[in-house]
């Protein structure tokens, strides 16, 4: 098995083009915020084989400081869903229709 | 390093205190519900931080513009601009807040929600690493996420927060994949070691750096509302609470464009492609869609929500023609000034209206010039100066913009166009305008005059000085937005 840059970086646009597929198709506010996940993800992938091959550190300190937020602001987005919830009993996007123009 | 008396460690140090002492002192205290006092307290602390500010531009203690430095924060008179932007629109949010937040849950999280925004703006602005600069971005969005549903049995306002939430976590999601694709080929994650390095980059690796580029431009146009990314804003802008559209829309937008003016116009000009046009077609696009559509709206919010879609338009005609001409980026930085401090006034006279009328749809606003004569004052001066009528502050940075497109031309032939097309728009802005201040007028039964919030009034007072001060004496503003424009030169 071969260990080079461009494997990680097909992952990682793998990953980023899924993650899009998924934001653009499906309307369910979980699976869209699932979604954005992925691609921090694909990002968090880059940073750290590129941190790897560079042979510097920066990447991996950014991927850190990139996986805290994410995880705030999943913590923010699942709240703001839950609310949604309790008002529509659904967390479909497509259904919320108070505000239009 | 950075010393610790640089204008952002002090900002950070007194809003960072302040906005964590805020929530503890609300626990602390057994009795609930009185709003004033914790606006108060920020209050407080925004004006220490402006005062700072100013200080330290009065006792030339800042350096000159500058985009590259080794440091992950630049104490630069750049930041300092936005910074006294982005202080000036918090305070208008705190004071607007205080009656309409009051009899309202939590007030003490809401006001220091505000301030670790407010921090986030700032650090934006003074960045010049790009980890600094994602941190500052996340530290901005997460408190607005949250501020834009504050009013959680509201349905209109959980809609705006959740779609606010998607759109924004997906701008900053594309915004790290940039980052991990510039600091892929560069090795660095310092902004001006990575412009250098993109300025000498290979040829079969500049499809990723333009791939880089782009990903600037998509996640921060989320937050400019550029045209291809703005679906969200209207409905954000209209559902959150009007003294928070007043941050977003003034405060939020204007540290996109000062991550745009760091990021974007600098990797564009070391690329140096014909980024120029591209980005002049979504400055024509953005303010078009924004005008048009704004005509058609019912709601007063809405209209100032499309309306400030258009001005980003304007404001992006600086960036568009920032290699041609300096001119443009000081008429991109004062017009961004101008508009944090008219928008911010106009949402925040909606919160007045909100307040005493519980609506801004625009038939609710007939006969308003008689029930709330300072309020539309405070209106109808900065629709006014957003349209850019002569003597007040919106048409110089107006004319400054697209004076500078004109001049331009000598070395692009199309970048007259973009100053016609902005003539023309604020034309048609004008016109819409002009429809609210009919109604407002001219229409509608003679009502009782009603009692004016009083901290909306304070707010109205103090924008009809600015704008109308810096309409008839232009000059100390324009000379001081001069020294804040970066130098341009690339040295490889």
């Amino acid at each position: 098995m071969s260990n080079e840059l461009i494997d990680f970086f097909i992952v990682s646009i793998a990953l980023l083009g899924i993650g899009i597929y998924g934001l653009a198709v499906k309307r369910n506010a979980i699976r869209m915020l699932f979604a954005i996940e992925i691609i921090i993800n694909a990002a968090n992938l880059n940073l750290v084989a590129f941190a790897r091959f560079l042979s510097h550190s920066g990447g991996q300190t950014l991927a850190l400081f990139s996986i805290a937020i994410a995880a705030a602001e999943v913590a923010v987005g699942l709240a703001l869903i839950i609310v949604a919830y309790r008002m529509y009993k659904n967390v479909d996007i497509a259904e919320f229709r108070s505000l239009k123009g | 390093m950075i010393e610790l008396t640089s204008t952002p460690m002090i900002i950070v140090a007194i809003l960072g205190t302040i906005g964590v002492l805020i929530p503890v002192i609300s626990v602390a205290r057994k009795e609930h519900g009185s709003s004033s006092f914790y606006g108060a307290i920020a209050l407080g602390a925004l004006f220490a931080s402006i005062g700072y500010v100013i200080y330290q531009i009065a006792a030339n203690n800042i350096a000159p513009a500058a985009i590259f430095t080794e440091d992950v924060l630049a104490d630069d008179t750049f930041g300092s601009l936005f910074a006294i932007a982005m202080l000036i629109v918090a305070i208008f949010t705190t004071v607007g807040s205080f009656n309409y937040m009051r009899k309202k849950s939590h007030p003490a999280v809401y006001f220091s929600l505000i301030l670790l925004s407010t921090i986030g703006m700032v650090l934006i602005a003074y960045s010049t690493d790009l980890v600094m600069l994602f941190v500052a971005w996340e530290l901005m969005s997460i408190p607005t996420y949250v501020l834009a549903g504050f009013m959680k049995k509201d349905p209109s306002s959980n809609e705006a927060a959740l779609k606010y939430f998607l759109f924004g976590a997906l701008s900053s999601a594309i915004i790290i994949y940039g980052i991990s694709i510039a600091y892929g080929l560069t090795g660095s994650t310092n902004i001006g070691d990575v412009i250098q390095t993109f300025a000498t980059i290979d040829s079969e690796m500049l499809p990723l750096a333009l791939l880089a580029i782009a990903m600037f431009v998509a996640g921060f146009g989320f937050k400019m509302g550029l045209v291809p990314f703005h679906m969200w804003l209207p409905d954000t802008y209209e559902g959150a609470p009007p003294t928070i559209s007043a941050l977003l829309a003034a405060g939020t937008k204007k540290a996109g464009f000062a991550a745009a003016l760091r990021v974007i116009v600098m990797g564009s000009i070391a690329l140096s492609l014909d980024w120029t046009f591209a980005l002049g077609v979504i400055a024509v696009m953005t303010m078009t869609v924004g005008n048009i559509a704004a005509i058609m709206q019912k709601n007063l919010a809405r209209v100032l929500a499309y309306s400030s879609i258009g001005h980003a338009g304007y404001i992006l005609i600086g960036l568009a023609i920032a290699p041609y001409t300096a001119i443009g980026i000081q008429g991109s930085l004062f017009h961004i000034l101008n508009h944090a401090v008219m928008k911010g006034a106009a949402f925040i006279a909606v919160a007045g209206i909100v307040t005493t009328l519980a609506s801004s749809h625009l038939d609710k606003i007939k006969g308003l010039g008689r029930s709330m004569p300072i309020t539309s004052l405070g209106l109808v001066i900065s629709l006014l100066a957003l349209a850019g009528v002569p003597p007040l502050n919106g048409f110089w940075s107006k004319l400054i913009l697209f004076g500078a497109a004109l001049d331009a031309g000598a070395v692009a032939p199309w970048t007259p166009w973009l100053a016609i097309a902005g003539v023309l728009n604020s034309a048609l802005s004008l016109a819409y305008y002009g429809w609210i201040i009919r109604k407002m007028y001219f229409e509608g039964e003679t009502e009782k005059r009603v009692r004016e919030p009083a901290s909306v009034v304070a707010v109205m007072i103090f924008s009809i000085i600015f704008i109308v001060g810096i309409g008839v004496y232009p000059d100390p503003i324009i000379q001081f937005v001069e020294t804040a424009v970066p130098s341009l030169a690339v040295t490889p």
